[in-house]
């Protein structure tokens, strides 16, 4: 029923995004843990390339193919949020730039609140139309 | 995305300033060195610092917005101190030894300019994303 409101795509776009947030946040708080050791190369997830990626992977939408050998959608395991080395300079002990990981943590949490408030709005305006919706 | 463009440059300041430290480090640390590896006393180290544009920015703005970077490090040229010390291992036949030309009141000046531009970074951070949560509040 969710899904015939056409809430579908929102919904799932926000779920990514927290999921992704979430993912993001593990691995900043793993760069700075790290912040001691010898020769640790930071690592992360690009944010946006990743909702892309997960948005693009999961399209609902069908196609139909005329020929059984053209590629059909990618499936929606294979799109995941891709981890990788980051491009910071050597320090002379590690790779983690303390200041930078600060920064992502600050941009992160932004992001994941404005997702978790976008969705609390969705489930107000959901909440909103079953109670109104019956009088 | 543009709430985070103001991040980005708040932590090229905040980098900077870090830099800055580890060189006014050096220098305090030095101040009595009379032998590095190239044999003179050791020369104070400044670093230079250059602004960077900051890509693809809208251009709609007309104004370019520049995050700091250094652009290199730099070594005092002024004349080393010469200070009277016969029993210096270091002294030449007069008895004088040539000491580091760091001036530890200069130093100590740069410290609390590189902090406090550091915690003004740290501020304009702070003040962005007050403002962005308060912006999620809209219409609540």
């Amino acid at each position: 029923m969710v899904e015939k409101l056409s809430f579908e795509r929102t919904w799932r776009g926000l779920e990514k995004a927290l999921g992704i947030a979430h993912r993001r946040h593990s691995l900043i708080a793993e760069n700075i843990g790290h912040l001691d050791t010898p020769r640790y190369k930071p690592r992360e997830v690009d944010f946006q390339e990743a909702l892309n990626d997960a948005m693009a992977g999961g399209a609902r939408v069908s196609m139909t193919r005329t020929d059984t050998k053209h590629l059909g959608p990618v499936p929606e395991g294979l799109a995941g949020a891709e981890v990788k080395e980051e491009e910071e300079e050597w320090n002379g002990f590690n790779w983690v730039n303390i200041d930078r990981e600060m920064t992502k943590l600050v941009e992160n949490d932004l992001i994941y609140r404005t997702a978790s408030e976008i969705l609390i709005r969705k489930i107000a305006f959901l909440k909103e139309i079953i109670r109104e919706g019956g009088r | 995305m543009g709430i985070f463009r103001s991040f980005e440059i708040s932590t090229s300041g905040l980098h900077v300033q870090r830099k800055r430290m580890d060189v006014i480090s050096s220098n305090l640390a030095n101040m009595e060195t009379t032998r590095t590896e190239n044999g003179t006393p050791y020369r104070r180290k400044m670093i230079v610092l250059g602004a960077e544009s900051m890509e693809n920015f809208d251009s709609l703005f007309h104004l370019k917005l520049q995050a700091a970077k250094i652009e290199n490090v730099v070594e005092d040229q002024s004349p080393f101190v010469r200070v009277h010390d016969p029993g210096h291992p270091d002294a030449d036949e007069d008895g004088y030894v040539l000491k580091p030309n760091v001036d530890l009141v200069v130093e100590m000046t740069n410290m609390l300019m590189a902090r406090r531009v550091f915690e003004a970074n740290v501020t304009a951070m702070e003040t962005t994303r007050q403002m962005a949560l308060k912006a999620l509040e809209i219409g609540r």
